[in-house]
């Protein structure tokens, strides 16, 4: 959960509630992913972002003190971190389609949230044979930087 | 009765003329062919600050301080004196000496009456700059109350995301399998209310469709209950329709309910199947039921245990006025829970009316 990588794909979870984070990290944890240090401060998500590259970053739009979600999946977008935001802020999630891959909006269960993670990997390595959670809204996926790209 | 000589009463008429003009509650202007006032009314005079020494004889574009003199009004009374037109409610800004800028609205009329000669224009001036301000403030408050119910939904949904991580985590770390059981129960109950807030959310009104929120229940309760989802399917039929986002909450946890005991006990052994959940209407009407083809009810009923969901099934279904059926499904169970309020007596017309009306679908 901090530098040492394992094999599995990496995540990053920028969330200000701990609680939910812990919950979160440790059911994906158990599906086999790797998970960086938890955070829910915009700065400290992006540098975990720029020195470990992780393959998903989900992100609450509401973050510690007034840091904004989507102000942070525009900077991770950058970087070519793709971002799949796990808000009850659905509106605001939506206006920021274009900055994030897809929108799981909380209220979530976890294990709705692992299939999302489990879905949206797929997608983006052209495996659509995955079944899509219905609560999971995907953005138009042009959203996200090929892999290669990102280097 | 004695007849006024023709003099005196042309007299009385003009007077009459000038007393209805200068007694208006609403600001209005009489003015002449060459746009000179013949008379004004007195609220002209308050609401627009314009002494009556400035007012009558003087060109009517140079009252007050000359704010007054703008292109637009100017064109507009020129049109009514000759006749080219009648003007209604035009929108005019006047830039008021002491008290900025007024939003105006001008009706201008030339007025037919039997003295060819002279031309008179009735000018009526309503100043509404204060009554548009209410109804932005009005209008700013129904936005505000939009964004409220949206903050207010929003962290409706947090603090069950909270709840549900902290049993979820509970559950993780305990080493008893029964407690791990019960907390993994109470989990699904909140996803239950939690799926409930996420429709109520996405329609932004108080009713939920069901069919949806069926679903993404069923969906979330066998991700996290059904292990191997080849052998044991989950679905949802039933009409399409609205319901009340309130009976909506307990028709949620009832099937939550009744879906986590047919996982439990329906299916022994790894043993396949299917469980269905069906909602129907029939007017006020409705039957919720849920079907497996499992093993069955055991046939010794003192062997029926009734643990805490079967409570909250009972306690609910009484809420909403419904009776639980049990019933054998030849395979399996079939549990319905009715709700058929119209079919009795009503001992009170009134609240039967008011149950109905609260319980039909919107459409």
């Amino acid at each position: 959960m901090n530098a040492l990588r394992k094999p599995g794909p990496t995540l990053l979870i920028v969330e200000d509630e701990v609680l939910a984070a812990m919950a979160l990290r440790d059911e994906l944890e158990e599906a086999g992913y790797n998970v960086l240090n938890l955070t829910g401060h915009h700065q400290t998500a992006l540098a975990s972002a720029e020195a470990f590259t992780p393959d998903l970053a989900l992100v609450n739009i509401q973050l510690d003190g007034r840091d904004d979600g989507i102000a942070l999946a525009e900077d991770l977008k950058a970087l070519g971190v793709p971002v799949l935001f796990i808000s009850g802020q659905v509106s605001r999630a939506r206006s920021a389609e274009t900055v994030a891959i897809a929108s799981l909006p909380k209220p979530y269960s976890v294990t709705d949230a692992v299939m999302a993670v489990n879905y949206l990997l797929a997608l983006m390595s052209g495996d659509d044979s995955l079944p899509r959670p219905r609560i999971l809204e995907v953005f138009d996926l042009p959203g996200i930087r090929p892999r290669s790209d990102a280097a | 009765m004695a007849v006024d000589p023709p003099q005196v009463a042309e007299h009385a008429a003009l007077s009459l003329a000038m007393a209805v003009v200068v007694s208006s509650p609403s600001p209005l202007l009489l003015l002449d062919g060459d746009l000179n006032v013949v008379a004004a009314s007195a609220s002209f005079g308050l609401v627009f600050e314009v002494g009556p020494d400035d007012l009558v004889g003087r060109p009517v574009l140079e009252m007050g301080g000359g704010e007054w003199n703008i292109p637009q009004f100017r064109s507009l009374l020129e049109a009514t004196a000759s006749g080219v037109a009648n003007i209604e409610a035009y929108e005019l800004v006047l830039r008021h000496p002491g008290r900025g800028l007024r939003q105006l609205v001008i009706h201008a009329q030339r007025l037919v009456y039997l003295d060819l000669n002279h031309t008179r224009l009735m000018v009526a001036i309503a100043d509404v700059t204060d009554a548009r301000a209410d109804e932005k403030v009005k209008d700013d408050a129904l936005r505000q109350n939009v964004i409220l119910l949206q903050e207010v939904r929003h962290r409706v949904a947090n603090s069950l995301q909270i709840i549900a991580s902290v049993l979820l985590h509970n559950a993780r770390k305990t080493q008893s399998d029964e407690t791990r059981g019960h907390l993994k129960d109470a989990h699904s109950r909140v996803m239950s209310v939690a799926a409930l807030e996420r429709q109520l959310a996405g329609t932004g009104e108080g009713a939920v469709e069901l069919q949806p929120y069926f679903t993404s229940l069923c969906e979330s309760i066998a991700a996290s209950m059904i292990t191997d989802a080849q052998h044991l399917t989950l679905s949802v039929t039933g009409l399409e329709g609205m319901i009340d986002g309130r009976i909506s909450v307990s028709l949620g946890l009832i099937v939550t309910e009744l879906v986590i005991n047919a996982l439990k006990h329906a299916f022994p052994h790894g043993r396949g199947g299917r469980i269905v959940v069906d909602f129907e209407f029939r007017g006020p009407n409705w039957t919720l039921s849920v079907s497996d083809d499992g093993v069955g009810m055991p046939t010794d009923p003192t062997a029926i245990r009734t643990g805490l969901g079967t409570s909250i099934v009972a306690a609910l279904a009484q809420q909403l006025e419904a009776e639980v059926q049990t019933a054998s499904a030849h395979p399996g169970t079939r549990v319905s829970v009715t709700h058929s309020h119209i079919a009795l007596v009503a001992e009170d017309e009134q609240m039967l009316a008011v149950a109905v009306a609260r319980k039909r679908p919107a459409a």
